[in-house]
């Protein structure tokens, strides 16, 4: 525990991406993926779950916008557009402008045509991953503050499946407890797999696809690392708002009148 | 009774009928006459006949589903009215088409701009992995522009019979039984463009709402609510050299500067590039992010005119009520549009499209009345079909889009040739074979090992602010 406090600073990411706190088991976990943005999204499409009718002040307005389809959302002028004429601001304009003159990209000596140039990061004859690692989190750091026109001349090659992953479990200090996770993950993908084509029900066969793979696969894994973390408060986050969809879907049959369904 | 085969469907409905699983009604079998005759056994009895002339319904709203919906009840033996406000309406839109639909609703080859055989998604540290390598010679995303979808869609319910009225649809007074028609209130402009139209009605007995995003139908039927996301989308004319990279090259931006929770793009257009973004959770900063978005594709753009600025809602969710009595909701209107691609046009033509199919059924063409039970089976056959579909991207959405590590590994997955191809295949036909399950364990894996990469690259970072 002290040691994963030590290693993890307070989230200076703007909250609603990692708004977990910090586990005992901070690294390499996958539940920031999986965790929910606490506060704004949660809260409006719960109203609306609940009151039907839109008492969600987001939904309200989209409701309320009138004939010509002007887009009422609140703050921001620019959209408020008639759909059908030209922008309302101005319209015809450079792409260019002010800011976007001031040229950033990122520059290191030893990012060279795309990638980090790894014989310099040579150590007693050995790549030094672990400085690999350091100098692409500073880059990725970077690109956050400062986003960088993608472009075809100097195309980023730079790839993190080169770092070998014993370097990843070496720098994290990872004994069993990640492996341990992936090994869960994989078992619980394959037990859903099996049962599934051995049953021949449930929603994979339903839709024989691959995003329905990937969409157990993806509830499996997020299951199985959100209970190690004992992060129930998030899974159960999640659960709102995965049903939150499913009942947006099943809202519309719940006032099929008794009777009024065939046979 | 067949309800046990069909329970592994995740309950959108407890209850499953029998004829749940077969459909008499398909796109192509319309005509066929040894479906017919199956046709009247599952006719609503209790629907009285109509005589001396043929059922009317009234379509609100011409763009994809509107269009569609009114060919096939023309087609059908319908009395058939479409109402559209605008009949060179511009809908806000990428205009992105899947391959399957140029087939199914048999669309001409010139009313697409461009074949897009190159999608480029890139990631917010910059790498840009080309996610169309596996499409076949014949195989592309077809580029639209709206008004020349949505006219020629019209174009055709007219010539089959549909009569297109120029109007905008305001108000519907609703009956009290089940057999005295809707009066639709709504202002007629007979083509003039200005002016605020002269006040008429239409009596018809029933009614399809194809009037997208803030629709009034939805409003007449007290449909409800749903989530919208705010879409921004800039034309951008840009210099002949650069718009050749965008000859048949698409672009998606992710990254939490372009999104919180959507995409960046950059889609061709038939002479100029169409740059947009979205947000649901954000939609005050849409500015920002569009801003963002252009930054990030400036290499490419960069000496681009901006000639049209536009705005839309994209419904996130379907209404709480798509139906009710002899009023149903279709496309933007009832809310089909999925998460991840943000695609609407197909659903919406396709959900016009079986909601007529669903009428035309039920009515048995034109000479009988209907009610709830026959339009409900247009909702039953598009919730069984389609849900899926929309689930999983739901899922997709909430874990790959989210965070900045999370979009790194997702576009690591991408390059994966295996991943490209159920993409595509999926995307393109919206069906797609079973996969092979020994590649599917590889993919798992290296989702895995994307995953715990970028996320420990994040760890890194968050330490590096100290
Ligand atoms: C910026 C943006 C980009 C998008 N990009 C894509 C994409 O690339 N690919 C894709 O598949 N989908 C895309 N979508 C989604 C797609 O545009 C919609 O899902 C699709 O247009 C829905 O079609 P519809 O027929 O249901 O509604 P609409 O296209 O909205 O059509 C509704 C029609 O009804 C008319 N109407 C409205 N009210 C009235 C009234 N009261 N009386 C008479 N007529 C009325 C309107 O004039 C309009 O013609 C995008 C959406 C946005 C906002």
């Amino acid at each position: 525990m002290s040691i994963s406090l030590a290693l993890f600073s307070p989230p200076t990411q703007p909250p609603l991406l990692f708004p977990s706190s910090p586990s005992t088991k901070p690294h390499l976990t996958l539940k920031p993926h999986l965790s929910l943005r606490p506060s704004k999204f949660l809260t409006t499409t719960k109203a609306s779950a609940e009151n039907g009718a839109g008492t969600s002040p987001t939904a309200a307005t989209a409701l309320e916008i009138q004939p010509d389809q002007k887009v009422a959302e609140t703050p921001q002028q620019v959209v408020k557009k008639d759909e059908s004429s030209v922008g309302v601001n101005g319209s015809a304009g450079a792409v260019e402008t002010e800011e976007d003159k001031v040229l950033s990209q990122f520059v290191d000596p030893k990012w060279v045509v795309g990638t980090w140039d790894l014989s310099q990061f040579q150590k007693d004859g050995s790549t030094d991953w672990d400085a690999v690692i350091d100098a692409e989190a500073r880059r990725r750091k970077w690109l956050e503050g400062n986003p960088e026109t993608s472009s075809n001349d100097a195309p980023i090659v730079f790839d993190t499946s080169i770092i070998p992953w014993w370097a990843w479990i070496k720098r994290f200090h990872l004994p069993e407890a990640e492996l341990l996770n992936g090994r869960a993950a994989m078992i619980g993908f394959f037990m859903a797999y099996l049962v599934d084509s051995l049953t021949g029900v449930g929603l994979v066969d339903q839709m024989g696809n691959f995003f329905c793979k990937t969409l157990l696969f993806v509830a499996v894994v997020g299951v199985l690392l959100i209970r190690k973390n004992e992060d129930l408060e998030n899974l159960k986050k999640l659960l709102d708002e995965t049903t939150f969809y499913d009942k947006q879907w099943q809202a519309t049959w719940q006032d099929e009148k008794p009777g009024s369904s065939k046979n | 009774m067949a309800s046990i085969a069909l329970k592994s469907f995740v309950g959108l409905r407890q209850q499953v009928s029998t004829e749940k699983s077969h459909y008499f009604f398909t796109s192509q079998s319309q005509t066929k006459p040894p479906r017919k005759l199956k046709l009247q056994v599952l006719a609503s009895k209790s629907s009285p006949r109509l005589t001396n002339r043929n059922l009317r319904v009234a379509v609100i709203g011409g763009g994809p589903a509107g269009g569609a919906a009114a060919e096939t009840l023309a087609k059908g033996g319908i009395e058939t009215y479409l109402i559209e406000r605008k009949m060179d309406n511009c809908k806000p839109c990428g205009g992105a088409i899947p391959l399957c639909m140029v087939g199914e609703f048999d669309l001409p080859l010139d009313i697409i701009d461009r074949r897009v055989t190159k999608m480029k998604m890139i990631s917010p540290s910059n790498v840009a992995v080309d996610i169309g390598q596996t499409l076949k010679p014949h195989e592309y995303i077809g580029m639209v522009r709206r008004e020349v979808l949505d006219a020629y869609l019209r174009e055709r319910a007219k010539d089959n019979g549909a009569e297109v009225i120029n109007g905008l649809f305001l108000k519907m007074d609703v009956p009290k039984d089940g057999v005295s028609p809707y009066v639709l209130h709504y202002n007629g402009f007979d083509g003039k463009v200005g002016g605020v139209g002269e006040k008429r009605t239409l009596e018809v007995d029933a009614v399809i709402g194809a009037d997208g995003a803030n629709s009034r139908v939805a409003k007449a039927i007290d449909a409800g609510d749903y989530d919208y996301a705010i879409a921004f989308q800039e034309r951008i004319k840009i210099p002949d050299d650069k718009m050749a990279y965008y000859e048949d090259l698409a672009e998606m931006y992710v990254g939490d500067d372009v999104s919180p929770d959507f995409y960046g793009w950059v889609f061709p257009k038939c002479d100029h590039v169409a740059v947009g973004t979205g947000t649901v959770t954000h939609k005050g900063d849409i500015k920002k992010f569009q801003l963002a978005t252009r930054k990030r594709a400036k290499d490419k753009i960069l000496g681009g005119k901006i000639i049209r600025v536009e705005a839309h809602p994209i419904p996130e969710h379907p209404r709480p009520r798509r139906l009710l009595g002899r009023v149903a909701l279709v496309g933007d209107a009832a809310g089909y549009v999925t998460k991840c691609s943000g695609e609407g046009i197909y659903f919406a033509a396709k959900s016009g499209r079986m909601c007529a199919e669903a009428i035309v059924e039920g009515s048995e063409n034109g000479k009988r009345m209907v009610d709830e039970r026959d339009l409900r089976k247009y909702l039953e056959k598009w919730d069984k079909t389609y849900w899926p579909t929309y689930k999983v991207l739901d899922v997709l959405q909430k874990v790959f889009y989210r965070s900045n590590p999370a979009r790194e590994a997702f576009v690591e997955m991408c390059a994966d040739e295996y991943v490209q191809k159920m993409t595509f295949d999926s995307y393109l036909y919206k069906t797609v074979a079973p996969g092979n399950p020994l590649q599917d364990l590889k993919l798992a894996v290296n989702t895995i090992g994307s995953l715990v990469r970028a996320n420990a690259l994040k760890k890194e970072m968050d330490k590096l602010s100290v």
